[in-house]
């Protein structure tokens, strides 16, 4: 049964819940706009992460130089879309 | 096909390798896909209109809920690979089987959260908030549904046709996605709920 | 929907499409039963995963939008070429300058390319087929599908007619009630999958089939800008995704995305369909660039001047393409910072463009040119790219761009990137590996005359639309009173599109001419031509190489035949290939049906044809099929008849 269930997997699950919970203060406490938005994107980045490295076995792939870039260019991209698309939108359409 | 033994079966032919790059490079597109769906979300998120906002219809428990269950069900999907990997079909198929029950929990509370929001008089229709936070959601939520298909299809290949260097390729490739899935919900989990109870 | 609405009516032009398109649909089926083709078109095309074979039917079908588009092309020429013409009205003139938008881009540029990509990439890597055959011919049914639907909408339903970027408001229910931009939603969608499938599949084939010894620094040119051309497609292609499925929210569902009240956001819609539409304008200039790099290099008898620097620019362009999209729309009223941001993004963009230009004029310098038809467009390219690629600069600069915005200057400007970049490029192509497919080459007197005809009336064609943009005629407008003055320049845009339809023509011809007249090739390498697929016999067999080449530097066969070495060491082993399979076509006739049943909202057959598409990919995860192996012997056999007889 114990070979079912091993140790990094089971640190890593217990982990993301802890991480989950941490991310909760945002709404407990009141906290400023950038402190909120720091404490999500640490927790949610380091859950990513474990899932990516843990979970999906990322770097035990022979390909792996490959899949790093592809990841790392897919965020440039959505980064670039969501970020483009505040200033755009938003943040430098407000400023006139 | 030449089965190289040196390598987990799920990598063990050229064609698995293909496959298995193949779909990384696809989840480059999914990363891309959501992306997009947050930034409209993000452009949308305080034009409420006449309708309700974020803070007013978010709800924590069953938002915790789902997270809890998505996460489990990463987890032990990530268990079942490991037991494909030691040769225990039975813990492999047990494990797989354990995660779909989740994602299809997961789907029960996120339907009757629809509803509610529904029932409030928060449609899709009724803002452009609305608009994209329930596209967002349901995109992820579509995905879920048909990895539960999928991942049934291929739970009934391994019962059926036992772990082949085929089969374990195909379950590793959905344990990719999965995974993928509770990635996209974190982020969804934290960007559009916690911030939006901010 | 009322059934007199379901069969477009009114136009005489629209009555004898529908009667041609009758007869065509008898046509067809009668001329297969009558010649007992049917087997052949199955077995041969329909369930084929040949890349080569892939490869034809998209070119093909590119050929047959080229002429639908052409047609369109012409039509607005007519229509503007005096003024007050009342040749089209409005609506008529609304809906040919969208479809014939949408069809170049997607349906014409787009297959053009991935045909080429299809035919030549495995060959330049010494690979016996892309890494999933079977895909392939999933991405192809569901471009040509995808395309059909679209061309249907002129006759059903109508077409769409918010123009190529189908902007918001304009495009939404309330402006545009016919079901036309349902059309624009649901074909371009299921194009579009097709097309990110591809770039996938040929990212990972050269990625990991690659010759033995061919590093990626080894790569021929034009399999590099495929390369780079997969990652821009499946970057870009998901944002068209999303901005088509909220497209079709908004239409059909009655969400707020780009609505005017309930806090939509019209402007959302150009964002988005810039995001993605901005790296597409590179994902349909880069492969020309690889195909001007192989054939400049081929018949100026050199090695490509600076192969990294060309490597590295196209790099640097597939991340600075993702940086550039506001610049379509300057004008929207955003802040200056905005503006300059994306002003000097896009002048960037330049830089590297620029490096290629001086690559090819160093690689031609001091070559011993031969002046062959793909030559002759490569040499025609550089220059007129320039001009395109001068007056983007100018339209790179925000403010002046207030000017030039929506006026014919633009339109003048990408038709002078667009049709020297892509269409010089894939025709150029075309001629290049005619002859490895096919086994004979285009005519060379023919294919000079369309490239004249070409070259010149498209510059008599296009040149007049810079002046009149910069006189204030804007786009898109159908009419003009004789008082603007814009007549006479219109009038010489019109006898250029005469002429180009000529070139075309020609062009056309010339396939017919050369494949009854022209000698065969047996030689396999004709342009004495420096990468691993004139290594091979043309036609070619269909696993491509019967032994794996090896290779150790970049044109290696050029190399392997200065200095009498072969390319070819070991023996034959069985080559395992994939078979055949109906399911792909299946899946794109489902699609289609899925398509066409949403364009109406008919919501029940819709939900039945989803399901068809769902079994389909069902009966996919539980089949068993594990392709088959070429003997030993058959090779023997297939390559002795193709070497024999020429050694």
């Amino acid at each position: 049964m114990k070979r079912l269930f091993p140790v990094p997997h089971v640190i890593g699950f217990a982990s993301s819940l802890l991480l989950s919970l941490i991310a909760l203060v945002v709404i407990k406490f009141d906290l400023t706009f950038a402190m909120g938005m720091t404490i999500l994107g640490v927790t949610a980045l380091v859950q990513a992460g474990l899932q990516l490295f843990l979970f999906m076995h990322v770097s035990e792939n022979e390909d792996k130089k490959t899949l790093f870039t592809n990841i790392g260019y897919a965020l440039f991209v959505g980064l670039v879309t969501i970020f483009g698309t505040l200033f755009a939108m938003m943040w430098g359409y407000n400023m006139g | 096909m030449k089965i190289d033994h040196s390598l987990p079966l799920e990598y063990s032919t050229e064609e698995n390798k293909l496959k298995i790059l193949g779909f990384w490079i696809f989840l480059g597109a999914e990363i891309v896909l959501f992306s997009t769906l947050f930034a409209v979300y993000f452009t949308l998120q305080g034009n409420f209109a006449d309708g309700p906002s974020a803070s007013q219809i978010f709800e924590l428990t069953p938002v915790m809920i789902e997270t809890i269950l998505l996460l489990t069900s990463s987890f032990t999907i990530g268990l079942g690979i490991h037991a494909m990997r030691i040769g225990s079909k039975k813990a492999m198929m047990t494990f797989f089987g354990i995660t779909l029950l989740l994602g299809l929990g997961f789907l029960g509370v996120e339907i009757t959260e629809f509803v509610t929001y529904v029932h409030e008089g928060a449609t899709m229709q009724t803002s452009a908030f609305l608009s994209g936070l329930f596209t967002l959601l349901g995109t992820h939520g579509a995905h879920v549904t048909f990895g539960l298909l999928w991942g049934g299809a291929i739970l009934y290949q391994v019962k059926k046709r036992g772990l082949t260097p085929e089969t374990a390729n195909k379950s590793f490739i959905f344990s990719l996605y999965w995974h993928f899935l509770d990635v996209v919900w974190i982020f969804i989990f934290s960007f559009v709920y916690l911030k939006g109870m901010m | 929907m009322k059934w007199d609405e379901f069969f477009v009516t009114g136009e005489p032009m629209i009555y004898a499409a529908m009667v041609s398109i009758v007869l065509v649909s008898i046509a067809i089926p009668a001329g297969l039963t009558y010649f007992k083709k049917w087997g052949y078109l199955w077995n041969n095309w329909l369930t084929t995963v040949d890349h080569k074979k892939i490869g034809i039917m998209y070119i093909i079908a590119a050929l047959l939008m080229l002429f639908r588009g052409g047609v369109d092309a012409l039509l607005m020429r007519a229509q503007t070429a005096i003024p007050e013409n009342g040749l089209l009205d409005g609506q008529h003139y609304n809906e040919i300058f969208t479809t014939h938008g949408i069809i170049m881009i997607l349906f014409m540029a787009m297959p053009f390319i991935i045909g080429l990509m299809n035919v030549v990439v495995p060959l330049q890597i010494g690979a016996r087929d892309v890494a999933f055959p079977r895909l392939n011919a999933i991405s192809f049914w569901l471009f040509f599908f995808g395309a059909m639907l679209l061309n249907i909408s002129f006759v059903i339903g109508g077409s769409p007619d918010a123009g190529w970027s189908a902007y918001f408001p304009l495009a939404s229910l309330e402006f545009s009630p016919t079901v036309g931009n349902n059309y624009y939603s649901l074909a371009l969608q299921i194009a579009g999958i097709g097309t990110l499938m591809t770039g996938i599949n040929f990212l990972v084939t050269i990625l990991k089939m690659r010759a033995p010894g061919m590093k990626l620094m080894k790569m021929p040119m034009f399999t590099w800008s495929i390369l780079i051309t997969s990652v821009i497609i499946i970057f870009a292609f998901p944002v068209l995704t999303v901005a088509l499925a909220l497209m079709m929210l908004d239409r059909q569902f009655g969400t707020q995305f780009f609505a005017m009240q309930n806090g939509g956001m019209d402007m959302l819609w150009a964002n988005l369909f810039w995001v993605w539409g901005h790296p597409e304008v590179y994902i349909v200039i880069l492969p020309a660039f690889g195909i001007y790099s192989e054939i400049i290099a081929t018949f100026a008898r050199k090695n490509l001047y600076g192969y990294k620097s060309m490597v590295y620019s196209m790099i640097a362009i597939s991340l600075l393409s993702f940086l550039v999209w506001v610049h379509h729309f300057y004008t929207m009223g955003h802040g200056v910072m905005v503006n300059s941001v994306f002003s000097i993004t896009t002048m960037a963009i330049a830089i590297p463009t620029g490096v290629k230009i001086f690559n090819w004029l160093f690689t031609l310098r001091r070559g011993k040119i031969s002046f062959t038809t793909p030559m002759l467009y490569a040499l025609a390219f550089i220059p007129i790219f320039t001009i395109g690629g001068v007056t983007g600069v100018m339209l790179a600069m925000a403010s002046a761009d207030y000017q030039y915005h929506n006026t014919m200057f633009l339109v003048a400007h990408f038709h002078y990137v667009l049709i020297p970049g892509t269409v010089f490029g894939v025709i150029a192509g075309f001629h290049y590996w005619f002859p490895k497919v096919f086994g004979f080459k285009l005519n060379e007197r023919l294919g000079k005359w369309a490239f004249w005809f070409i070259t010149i009336s498209f510059n008599v064609t296009f040149f007049p639309l810079f002046i009149l943009g910069l006189n204030g005629m804007t786009r898109r407008m159908y009419t003009y009173s004789a008082s603007t003055g814009y007549g006479p320049l219109n009038m010489l845009s019109m006898v250029g599109a005469v002429g180009l339809t000529i070139g075309f023509i020609l062009l056309v011809y010339n396939i017919y001419w050369s494949t009854r007249y022209e000698p065969r090739e047996v030689t396999g390498d004709p342009w004495d031509a420096r990468s691993l697929e004139w290594s091979t016999p043309s036609p070619l067999p269909e696993y491509n190489f019967a032994i794996t080449p090896a290779v150790d530097e970049l044109d290696a066969f050029w190399f392997a035949k200065k200095t009498n070495k072969s390319l070819f060491e070991g023996e034959y082993e069985p080559i395992h290939m994939p078979n055949n399979s109906g399911l792909p076509f299946i899946m794109g006739i489902a699609f289609f049906f899925f398509g066409f049943f949403m364009v109406f909202s008919w919501w029940i057959p819709a939900v039945v044809a989803g399901l068809v598409i769902l079994g389909t990919m069902a009966y996919r995860t539980f089949e068993q099929d594990h392709g088959h192996y070429i003997s030993v012997e058959e090779i023997e056999r297939t390559e002795n008849a193709l070497r024999g007889e020429n050694s």
